[in-house]
């Protein structure tokens, strides 16, 4: 893409600060629900390496909206986190801070995007309001410099700035609205920012121009950057590395090249035979059989993907298979973990 | 056989600080959709398609042209005596969470126009109850699990398979199905198209595909065509695979570059085209609709306007000034 290299000869003067890491450990988050709490996310570890874009890829139910919220230590009730820590370099375990200094930190640290942005605005106030808002909230001193950069921001995204900063919400439509939440994510010059379905609305040329920018100030501002999608392609081509989660787990993770070019995990492989493609043979894509686990489905013990796998065997009815990581990949599969021993032992024969 | 002829609509809308003004949805399209056929129109949010399908589906009127069903032009009928013709076309709503009604049962949501269909053409009440068993079957469902069911104990792709059940009531010959799974989990995705294309086959429906993304239009038959919309205009036209293949209008090759490629399997097309600038509201008509965006626009493109016209290739048409084939679509790592 051009664009990578363009964003290089327009850096700010000053040198922007190094990415932050973020390290998610044994994360757990549950919901209160009539059959009791159940989990929405167990047992999570994923590592954000700093300067990355990570895309989280998952459907309906599979916690990666939970494990999102879980960043800003935003988890609202019924739901709860029960264990585990989200530690984000130069502010510490996220899990930790109340009050203040947790409000202090959504927006100037990790900045966010929610689901349907679109719907997140206030109705009553124009844009511009809600700009300066926001930076009065966070103490920011110069708003005409905040307003400059939000401008800034629409019109890289298309949009003519003072115009869009002087409507209100339903003055626009569903895909400017969309990206007015990224831009009031991106504007207070968060170093962790976390897209949940940055470009879900979106028509395919929005979305491609959108993940375009993202890229773009990603690499500008030095940013540790978080995408949580359902749509494997939303990610395949802004994303590092990407993380596949189903029912609360983070089944498989690695360089995004790797998970999408050599799929270890049952579900993976079938994800992406089910992502309708331009090219290749009609015949081979297929739906994955059955449907995703809810809280109420998911099996209390084993493995969580083994209703819909094609390579289940006895001890995914039992055991829960662990998360292996090996090369840089994480792999969680019983299947998968055979599928490795079997070509080593036939490499050293 | 439904045909369109110089189908053109025109919005007005009133108040913004603009005041009024029109916005013409569509500028004198043509189409045809064959018994058994598979057509999608392929566009951008504003390209006019979802208001074709509402038209063609008799949800929404034209301003002028000719919409002929089965050889009866719909002009030369009343409001009323329309209703029939229309009745064979029924139209498949992108949401499935809203398209049932929440406090119906399957079975009484399948039921009342099971019982209309029923006195229509003189068969039994009876009759109701066991059609709703045989549709929910033919659109892969257990109807002894869906019928008792509220729409919100059902999964997305359920409820969108009981809504395509529900289209079926009528014996349709055209199912219009606008978005139909952009609203569904991607890994059932392609369990939905696969069944519209099956419904094709078994009951010779015809399937009109309204979506903004081409890839899933090859999955309801490989013996599809293809339009691309765009401000209301059709500017490229001919069979999937072909317009997929060797797209020759800078607007087709804008959307097939904007699909992500899937690094690790795909690389991308050698000659991908990114679009000048982003879509606005409001542009005045001048010359070509797309000029103004087009990477490969002359003065020509600005000031005349290109219409749709046959290339060399019988099978496509396009409306284009400066029509070239241009690599734009991934390429397979292993190919």
């Amino acid at each position: 893409m051009t664009a990578h290299t363009a964003a290089h000869d327009t850096a700010a003067p000053e040198t922007p600060a190094a990415a932050p890491g973020v390290r998610i450990r044994d994360l757990t988050v549950v919901y209160k629900t009539p059959a009791g709490e159940l989990p929405a996310v167990r047992g999570v570890d994923l590592t954000l390496a700093p300067g990355t874009i990570t895309g989280v890829v998952g459907e309906s139910g599979s916690g990666k909206s939970t494990l999102a919220l879980s960043l800003l230590n935003a988890v609202q009730p019924p739901g709860r986190i029960a264990a585990g820590s989200v530690e984000i370099d130069g502010l510490g375990d996220v899990l930790t801070l109340r009050g203040e200094d947790l409000r202090r930190a959504r927006g100037r640290q990790v900045g966010y995007v929610f689901q349907a942005a679109q719907n997140s605005l206030n109705p009553l106030k124009t844009i511009g309001k809600q700009l300066l808002d926001l930076g009065r909230s966070h103490d920011v001193d110069d708003l005409r410099a905040l307003v400059r950069d939000a401008k800034d921001l629409l019109a890289r995204m298309g949009m003519d700035g003072a115009r869009v900063l002087d409507s209100y919400q339903h003055e626009l439509s569903g895909g400017m609205r969309q990206r007015v939440g990224i831009m009031l994510a991106l504007v207070l010059n968060a170093k962790v920012v976390v897209l949940d379905e940055p470009t879900t609305a979106l028509d395919m040329i929005t979305q491609a121009t959108i993940l375009r920018i993202i890229r773009e100030v990603h690499e500008e501002r030095a940013l540790t950057t978080l995408v949580i999608t359902h749509d494997v392609g939303a990610v395949a081509e802004v994303a590092d590395s990407l993380a596949v989660m189903y029912g609360g787990r983070v089944v498989e993770h690695g360089p995004v090249t790797e998970v999408l070019g050599d799929a270890r995990h049952p579900y993976t492989q079938g994800l992406i035979r089910a992502i309708p493609r331009l090219t290749g043979d009609l015949s081979l894509a297929r739906a994955l059989p059955g449907r995703p686990p809810t809280l109420g489905t998911l099996p209390g013990r084993g493995c969580v993907f083994r209703e819909r796998c094609e390579r289940r065997m006895e001890v995914c009815e039992t055991d829960e298979p662990m998360a292996v990581n090996r090369d840089g990949r994480t792999v969680a599969c019983h299947a998968a973990d055979r599928h490795l021993s079997l070509v080593k032992r036939k490499e050293f024969v | 056989m439904i045909t369109g002829t110089g189908i053109t609509k025109t919005f007005k809308q009133r108040g913004g600080v603009l005041g009024a003004r029109e916005v013409p949805a569509l500028r004198g399209v043509d189409f045809a959709i064959a018994k058994g056929g598979a057509v999608s129109f392929i566009g951008e949010s504003g390209s006019g398609k979802t208001t074709l399908g509402r038209i063609i589906a008799g949800l929404e009127s034209h301003d002028a042209g000719e919409i002929v069903i089965d050889g009866v032009p719909m002009s030369s009928l009343s409001h009323r005596r329309r209703q029939p013709y229309f009745r064979r076309i029924q139209l498949i709503h992108q949401d499935p969470y809203s398209a049932l009604n929440p406090t119906r049962t399957i079975h009484q949501t399948l039921e009342a126009p099971l019982r209309l269909r029923a006195r229509q053409t003189g068969r039994p009440r009876s009759w109701a109850d066991q059609r709703a068993e045989e549709l929910l079957a033919m659109v892969g469902i257990d109807p002894g699990y869906v019928l008792p069911r509220y729409p919100h104990q059902l999964s997305g792709g359920m409820r969108q398979r009981v809504v395509i059940a529900r289209a079926l009531t009528m014996d349709p010959e055209v199912l219009v199905a606008d978005e139909a799974v952009s609203m569904i989990d991607v890994s059932l995705r392609l369990g939905i198209l696969a069944l519209l294309k099956d419904l094709r086959e078994r009951l010779d429906v015809g399937v009109l595909f309204i979506t903004h993304d081409i890839a899933t239009a090859r999955y309801i038959g490989d013996d599809g065509e293809l339009y691309v919309l765009y401000r209301g205009q059709v500017v490229e036209r001919g069979a999937t695979e072909k317009i997929i293949a060797d797209p020759v209008h800078p607007y087709t090759q804008s959307l097939l570059s904007a699909i992500p490629v899937l690094h690790g399997l795909e690389r991308p097309g050698a000659e991908r085209v990114v679009p000048r600038e982003m879509q606005r509201e409001g542009e005045p008509d001048a010359g070509c609709l797309f000029a103004r965006r087009c990477p490969f626009g002359t003065e020509r493109c600005a000031n005349e306007m290109p219409v749709l016209e046959r290339g060399p290739d019988a099978e496509q048409e396009y409306a284009c000034f400066h029509p070239r084939r241009r690599s734009v679509i991934p390429v397979g790592v292993g190919e």
